[in-house]
């Protein structure tokens, strides 16, 4: 049944209990991550909502710079951007902690590296961020 | 993926006209000029050079990517269509961020293809270095504007409205979609192609180095000093040690100075009309038409890995299956490139460049105007200047006047016959739109 529905709030208010919620196609199980309506993948007109483990893998890196940051990330410590798979499917572009320099350099030929999610408070709303698992 | 049809009927671009790229609040010649007078000046040249009058044209699209903040319009056409004598003739206004002026075209060729209008313009304007003037402190867009007064647009106001672009619900509180526009596509190219860094940081200074020598032969551009000008001033003993130098600082994670737009303000149109239309509509015309073959779209929005490239494989993909075109046949390139990034790796996904080497070709200069392949003959978005959604038709403007045989000092060895324009922007819009000359 296609419900008007507070998706992107019930997201929220999810990352507020910790947990990772997305939604997943009852046609073909793709997930949806961060959530919408209608599955991407085959077009179905529905998704349920599902809760994802939060494990993952990141497939690219790129270090944030003086056009790519802002004062407040500062608080993320060492961090990155990257491509992040969860292991629900879903693929989507994410801040990774604990990457500095030197460890992308070590990391780059072991891509994809495993990672899992956890919430990062921002003014007024806690989003959602990935730290490499071997931290 | 998605799929497009033939169109109804073939449709040419008879007429361009294009402002200079400029810091409008800079200079007193130019300082108050306003949207009708620049959109006004790219459209009259534009129906000048296709030989019509406004009287001709049936109706028009309007381009601006941010007219709230730079104009403190909503209905942008509404209010400037009598400068250029379309007083009561339809209109419409789009928004596509740094894809409208590509996007521009897309729909105006839509539009004569449908059978609806024979002969429309497609314009675009932006003022992508000035707001309108306040009457007071504490100006916000809600306040009143002066009616011609305008005052320069700091980086820091900038950057807040670029945040518009992306997705309030994830994109902006994820973080990583909004900050990874400027440097996935060379981490991308990096891992895929196997260069080095360093390579990579070369690669990205030729390509401000080509746009430059480019824009140095171009009256249009904004910025027309060469890098080895400019480096043998400084006391460098040649132009990449400038390049690397802290006059050209690293901004980005591979990105530096010189491979980011310069924003500025400017215009530019185009007079597209049905082409069996032509000796009827534009009976003076005194050039070739340029007949647009195809336009392939796709978009992605911030979240999705690898936006950009993924979405031009896709429109690319489109416009090559639905013309039958082949990368072999593109005699000329252009690409947004407001990351300079851009420029290399839609060369390369259009297969205009080999995969993996196009690198080389840009380090060797070969793409440069005078070069084998050229790319962004007129000095592209660091150097021409990127008047946002005014970009896209000045590398149409460009693109035809070097099909023409028109861009004189600049003009490529090669006549072009077959161009492919790769629109981007708007976080994230694609069209790849494939241009041939009439004979
Ligand atoms: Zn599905």
């Amino acid at each position: 049944m296609i419900k008007l529905e507070k998706v992107v709030q019930r997201f929220y208010e999810g990352l507020e209990e910790g947990k990772f919620l997305g939604r997943k196609c009852p046609v073909c199980g793709n997930v949806e991550f961060p959530p919408v309506y209608a599955c991407n993948k085959c077009g179905s007109l529905e998704t349920e909502w599902v809760e994802c483990s939060g494990k993952g893998v990141m497939k690219s890196i790129v270090m944030p710079a003086a056009l790519s940051s802002k004062p407040e990330y500062a608080q993320m410590g060492q961090y990155a951007y990257g491509e992040v798979e969860l292991e629900e499917g879903a693929c989507f572009n994410a801040v990774v902690k604990g990457i500095n320099k030197r460890k992308r350099k070590e990391l780059m030929p072991k891509l994809p590296v495993p990672v899992h999610a956890e919430t990062f408070q921002r003014n007024g709303y806690k989003t959602v961020v990935f730290v490499l698992d071997e931290e | 993926m998605g799929k497009i049809g033939k169109l109804n009927r073939s449709v040419s671009i008879i007429g361009v006209g294009c402002t200079p790229f400029m810091y409008t609040v800079d200079n007193e010649e130019t300082n108050g000029l306003t949207e009708g007078e620049l959109f006004g000046y790219a459209a009259l040249k534009a129906m000048e050079d296709a030989g019509v009058s406004p009287q001709d044209v049936d109706f028009y699209f309007h381009g601006e990517a941010s007219p709230l903040n730079g104009s403190n319009y909503l209905t942008p056409n509404i209010q400037i269509g009598n400068w250029f004598g379309m007083k009561g003739k339809g209109s419409i206004h789009h928004s596509e961020a740094c894809c409208t002026g590509y996007l521009a075209i897309d729909q105006a060729v839509n539009a004569v293809a449908s059978g609806k209008f024979d002969c429309v313009l497609t314009g675009c304007v932006e003022f992508g270095d000035s707001v309108p003037a306040p009457f007071g402190p504490n100006d916000t867009v809600e306040t009143p504007k002066h009616p011609y007064k305008r005052e320069k647009m700091t980086m820091d106001r900038f950057l807040a409205t670029t945040m518009w672009l992306y997705d309030r619900c994830y994109a902006r509180s994820m973080m990583a979609p909004m900050e990874l526009i400027y440097d996935d596509a060379a981490e991308d190219y990096v891992r895929t192609r196997g260069i080095t860094a360093q390579q990579m940081d070369d690669t990205l200074n030729w390509m401000a180095i080509n746009n430059r020598r480019n824009a140095a032969k171009n009256p249009l551009a904004i910025e027309r000093r060469e890098f080895e000008d400019i480096a043998k001033e400084k006391g460098f003993p040649d132009v990449m040690s400038y390049m690397r130098s802290p006059y050209n600082p690293r901004m980005g994670d591979f990105l530096r100075m010189e491979g980011v737009e310069r924003k500025c303000d400017g215009a530019a149109a185009a007079i597209v009309c049905a082409t069996d239309m032509i000796p009827q509509i534009a009976k003076n015309l005194k050039h070739k038409p340029i007949e647009v073959l195809g336009i392939g779209n796709a978009a992605c929005e911030a979240t999705t890995p690898h936006f950009e490239i993924r979405a031009t494989e896709e429109a690319v993909r489109q416009v090559y299956e639905n013309t039958g075109v082949k990368p072999e046949e593109l005699d000329i390139f252009f690409a947004n490139d407001f990351i300079i990034t851009s420029h290399l790796i839609s060369a390369e996904i259009a297969g205009y460049l080999p995969w993996g080497e196009g690198w080389k070709y840009i380090c060797e200069g070969r793409t440069a105007y005078d070069g084998d392949k050229p790319i962004n003959t007129n000095g592209g978005r660091t150097s021409f200047g990127h008047a946002h959604a005014a970009s896209g038709l000045a590398d149409v403007y460009e693109c035809c006047m070097q099909m023409r045989g028109e861009c004189g000092e600049r003009q490529v060895k090669k006549l072009p016959k077959t161009a492919m324009l790769r629109g981007y922007g708007g976080a994230q819009n694609i069209a790849a739109i494939l241009l041939r000359t009439i004979d």
